[in-house]
Formats: structure tokens, sequence, C-alpha cells
């Protein structure tokens, strides 16, 4: 029988704080996916937009550059919500490629690997986890989306001035908003393909096919029942409608941001559940 | 595994049944409130067990373990089953991965309910290899010891301890994916201890190493066991069991069929007469001394007639009977139970199922 003694110290020093310990996921993440030459020559695609935007805003606030331009035409091009929309717009296609590349890696190896009772036999829950895995893709994405567009809306401020962001401070905000709501969906899209695709090509297939399917039978719904509610269920649709609401744009003919709100809301809690359904530390098989 | 009932009668012989013995008999307070007196109770010096009261869990229809009672005390325990019976499983409620549809579980104290605190007293090394592969020795231990909260600072000379103690430290930078069966198999142990646990749930912690890694292993297993840890492993290698438990459990289609020391749980099998290999100049001389007592069943000489195989329903009275005979001048050897092993154990108590 064992012979009680111990012969070591336990540690009794400080921990790192509990709410982001998790972040030691992220970490590694990012190193290795901006190895990856396609996900890193995508992510430098998605400046140029962004250069072409900021160099539109030197333009429009420089009057003088702008002199021998039609009067109309001046006035077309303002640095509004509109001129934020379709950069979002632009950004978010950017997005889909990039979390297409960058979402399968995620789940599938540590499926593959039975890794999820080791990482959950550590003070780490599964929804730590899954906010861990979010966390790379949101952060990626993050450095094509709002980030830039921050930028932007500080370089129009700056040229612009305090009144200018007095009238327009809501852009800002909802241009962050709006694509953090793009960003959520994006990523739970990416990880339920990477939770139950475990070959990474698939996966990534799987989560363009998703918006491309969706968008698809949107279109087939409102063309066979005459119907303008059907793109309800197309995820950038609906996400467009909901940026156009946030930004003061002109809504487009379906239901309104609200219905899309919800009907986002809903898509977003599918996929946690589904999420949730695949991220279990033992393989249950009834 | 086929989809039982919670209350259906067990497949193993109703005599074998009486083998397995409750921890909890003799008295009926919660097990929680005994857990909490051993950890400040009077001696305070024997750790709290990990203890399992009344515990199910299914998975849908199908039987994960049922209506299991354990109190494993400090020391080394193997837990010894076929495929399916219910090991895994109950490693998975040890950790807090599964909880129990009934009945509880504290491990030294500790729900498993209450992860934070669990983990930190708990080491788990899986079955699998469940590194990344990109990760290097290192790096995979340093990141499971971050995620524990450590610094930087103290992961690292955590993470070069247990390399260390495993051997691995020549490995340590290189990718993980690239190690020998063997190395896997310790880089998993190493995670495991990284953090210094008091408990350390292993699952199949010999499969793969070599001869020599083994019996360093084993040797560590002991230290730690020495050290007050509880060291809970399942393997299905029956003679390492036998060579490094100080208690085993053997598990059948989620029930516990028996729990203790080799010694005593072979002495509670009435239903097979104990045997013992004597070994002995005059073999055949003894054997006819031997026949004339009751409780003697069989014997076998062996082929060299320098040794027998005896069965006897009472050890004491074969104890004696020995006794007797050495006095009348028959020089006795040896004398060795021969089925006194977990393989023995196996074999009586479930592999005729």
């Amino acid at each position: 029988m064992a012979v009680y003694k111990r012969g070591y110290r336990r540690y009794a020093g400080p921990l790192t704080g509990r709410w982001t310990r998790f972040l030691v996921l992220p970490r590694y993440a990012w190193r290795r996916l901006y190895q990856q030459r396609l996900v890193l020559l995508l992510t430098m695609l998605a400046f140029l937009w962004p250069l072409l935007c900021a160099g539109f805003i030197y333009l429009t606030n420089h009057a003088e550059l702008l002199q021998g331009l039609d009067r109309e035409f001046r006035e077309f091009i303002q640095v509004d919500g509109r001129f934020f929309s379709i950069f979002m717009y632009v950004q978010a296609g950017f997005a889909v490629f990039i979390a297409a590349l960058a979402g399968p890696g995620l789940i599938a190896p540590d499926l593959a690997n039975n890794a999820l009772p080791l990482y959950f036999s550590r003070p780490l829950t599964r929804w730590n986890y899954a906010l861990a895995r979010l966390t790379v893709l949101v952060g990626m994405l993050s450095v094509v989306t709002w980030i830039p567009g921050l930028i932007l809306f500080g370089l129009q401020v700056g040229l612009a001035g305090g009144s200018w962001f007095r009238a327009n401070w809501t852009l800002g905000a909802g241009m962050v908003v709006g694509f953090f709501v793009w960003l959520l969906i994006l990523s739970l899209v990416a990880m339920a393909s990477s939770a139950y695709v475990k070959w990474r090509v698939v996966a990534g297939a799987v989560s363009l096919a998703f918006f491309f399917i969706l968008s698809g039978v949107a279109a087939m719904i409102d063309n066979v029942l005459r119907v303008t509610w059907g793109h309800i269920i197309d995820p950038a649709w609906a996400v467009n409608q909901v940026w156009r609401a946030l930004l003061g744009v002109t809504p487009t003919e379906g239901p309104s941001a609200g219905a899309s709100a919800w009907a986002l809301a809903a898509l977003v809690l599918l996929l946690v559940l589904v999420i949730e359904r695949k991220l279990r530390p033992v393989e249950i098989v009834t | 595994m086929a989809s039982e009932p919670r209350d259906r009668p067990s497949s193993a012989p109703e005599a074998l049944r009486t083998v397995h013995r409750s921890f909890s008999e003799g008295g009926s307070e919660p097990a929680e409130r005994r857990a909490r007196e051993r950890v400040g109770g009077s001696g305070g010096a024997k750790p709290p067990g990990v203890i399992f009261e009344e515990v199910s869990k299914f998975y849908g229809e199908v039987l994960g373990v049922n209506r299991v009672t354990l109190n494993i005390p400090p020391g080394i325990t193997s837990l010894v089953g076929p495929n399916g019976s219910g090991k895994t499983t109950l490693m998975n409620l040890m950790t807090g991965l599964i909880h129990p549809d009934h009945g509880r579980i504290l491990m030294r104290g500790i729900s498993p309910r209450d992860p934070e605190t669990l983990m930190r007293i708990t080491g788990y090394a899986t079955q699998y290899d469940t590194a990344p592969r990109w990760a290097t020795g290192f790096t995979f231990i340093t990141t499971g010891l971050l995620l524990f909260g450590y610094p930087r600072a103290e992961a690292e000379a955590k993470a070069w301890k247990a390399l260390e103690r495993l051997s691995l430290t020549e490995a340590a930078n290189r990718k993980v994916a690239g190690y020998s069966k063997g190395m896997r198999q310790r880089v998993r142990l190493a995670q495991a201890i990284a953090h210094d646990p008091d408990v350390l749930v292993l699952d199949e912690p010999l499969n793969g190493l070599d001869p020599l890694v083994r019996a360093e292993t084993i040797a560590l297993f002991r230290t730690w066991a020495s050290e007050g840890k509880h060291v809970i492993l399942s393997s299905h290698v029956l003679q390492e069991v036998d060579l490094i438990s100080d208690q085993v459990v053997l598990i059948a289609n989620g029930m516990i069929i028996a729990e203790g020391t080799i010694r005593t749980v072979r002495e509670e099998i009435q239903e097979h007469p104990s045997q013992y290999l004597v070994r002995c100049r005059d073999a055949s001389g003894v054997a006819s001394r031997l026949f004339s007592e009751d409780h003697i069943t069989e014997i076998r000489l062996s082929e060299d007639r320098l040794g027998l195989l005896v069965m006897t329903r009472d050890r004491e009275q074969f104890a004696q009977a020995l006794g007797r005979i050495a006095l009348n001048g028959h020089r006795i050897d040896a004398v060795v139970p021969a089925d006194e092993n977990v393989d023995a154990l196996y074999e009586y108590l479930i592999g005729g199922e």
C-alpha cells in the first residue's frame, strides 16, 4: 500500500484571468493560419478595396480636385451611408472566402484527433472552446472588415472635421455593428461545417455553398411564388437589409430590416445548436 | 453494447455478484461528508478517495455504467474489463467529461461538476493521439498549462519538468506528429502530470511502450502512488495490471464485478478452488498425502515430477496440511498461489460471459 509522503509543492502563485484564458487557443491558431499562403494572399487582396475607398474619401474632401466635374455628379459622390454600405458589401464578400479557407481547420482536426476530451479535461468549458474558435475567425475577419472600415471612417472625420462626425457618427457605429453581425454568421457557418465535415476542402466548399444555395433557394421562392419574402432565408440579403437600416440607406424591396434581423437571430441560434451538438468530449453513438 | 433496462439482472453469475462489496457497507452517511471528514479528519494524513455512489450513466438507450458504487483509495488502481465494459465511461465520469444520470461522484471530495477545481487536481491521458500535428512536445504541454492559467514562465518550467520525468527532453522541440508510438504515449502522460495533479486518470497508458520505457513508466506510477496520489488506469495487459496494481476494479457490461486488492477479491470467489503450485522433491508422495484431505479437489503432477498444481476449497486447511506434510519429513521448496492474479480473476469473473 502507498506510503503517503509528499515530495513536491503545488504551485501557489498567481494565475491568469479565468475569462481570458481561452485566448491561448486563438494565438496559436492565428499564427498557423497566416502561414497559409492562400489565406495571406486573400487577406492582402482584401485591402485593395479599402485603399480605393481611402482615395475616394480623399478626393471628395478636396473640392479643388473635383472642379471640372458635373455638379450633380459631385453631389452623388458623397461619403455617406450608401458609400459605407457599398464598402461593407465588397469587404463582406472577401470575408466569405477567407472564412471558407480558414474555418475548416478549426474544429475538424480536434475532432479527428479525439482531442476534445483533452481540451475539456482542463479548466475549459465547451463554450470557452467554441468562443476560442470563434475568436480565431472573428479576429481574422476583423482585419479585413470593421478595422479598415473604422480607419476609413476616421480618415473621413479627419478630413471633413468634427461637424461631419457629429452628424454622421451613427455610420461608424452602424458599420461596426453590421460587420460584427456578418462575422458572427460567417464564423458560425464555418465552424459548423468544420465540426461536421472532416475533410478541409469539402468543409470549405460547404461553407461557400451554404450562402450560394440559400441565395438560390430564396430567389427561387420569390420567382415561383411571386412573393418578396423569400429573401428572408438568404443570410447575405438579410444582413444587407440590416446594414441599410443601420446606415440609413433606403431598404431594398422585401422583408423589413426588423424581420431580417429576426431571421438572422434564428439562423445564429440554429448554428449554435448544431455546433453544440457536435462539441462533446465524448462521442456518443446510439 | 446492447441496450439494457436500468434494473436488469446482471449477466454475471449470481454467486459471483456477491464478490462486489459496496464501500459504503456499515454506514449510510453521505459520501461527501465522509470525504470531507477524511480531508480534515482526526488523522488528516490519508487523502479522501475517489468515490462513486450508485452512479449510472446511459447514452440514450445504451448502458454506459449501471449503479456503480466504489471507493478507490490512493495508490495504483487498475480498471479491468473487456472492450465496451464501461472503463472509459468510468474515466470520463471521473474527469467530469460526462455527468451521471443518477448517483454522485466525488474526486477527493470534489464534485466533477466543479471542473475549475477538479481539473487542478486531476490529470487525464486519453488513449488517443490528441496532439495537434503542428505542435512540438514542448508547445503541446505548455499550451495545456497555459489553459490552466499558469503564467508563461511557470507553464514552460512545468512543461520542461514533465518532459524530463518522461525522458522526452531531447525530443521536446520536435513535432509530436514525428514521434514514435511510445514517445507519443509518453507525451500524453507528460501532459497529464505537468500540473502536479493528485489524481491521474490514464486510459491504456502502457500501450506502445517498449519494455525499458514501460518499466520506467511503471516506476513513475509507483512514485506517484507513494506520494499519496491516485493513479487510476485501464489496461488490457493483465500481467501488467497484476504487476503494478495496489487494487483492481473488474467491470463488465457496465457493472462492477469486483473491487479490492487482488488477494481479497480472489478470497471472495468461493466457486473456484484456489490453485497453488507446490515445488518439492517428492511430488508423488506429497500428492498422495494431500489427496487424503477433504478440501483438495484436484492435483496435477508436473512433467518433471518436482511440482504439483493443487486445487483446494479451503486455503487455511491446505496451509495446515502442507505444514503437517513438511513436519513428516517431506521437503517443500516453494508454495506459490497460481490463480491469485488478475488473469485468473478475469477468467473467473468475466471470462465466461
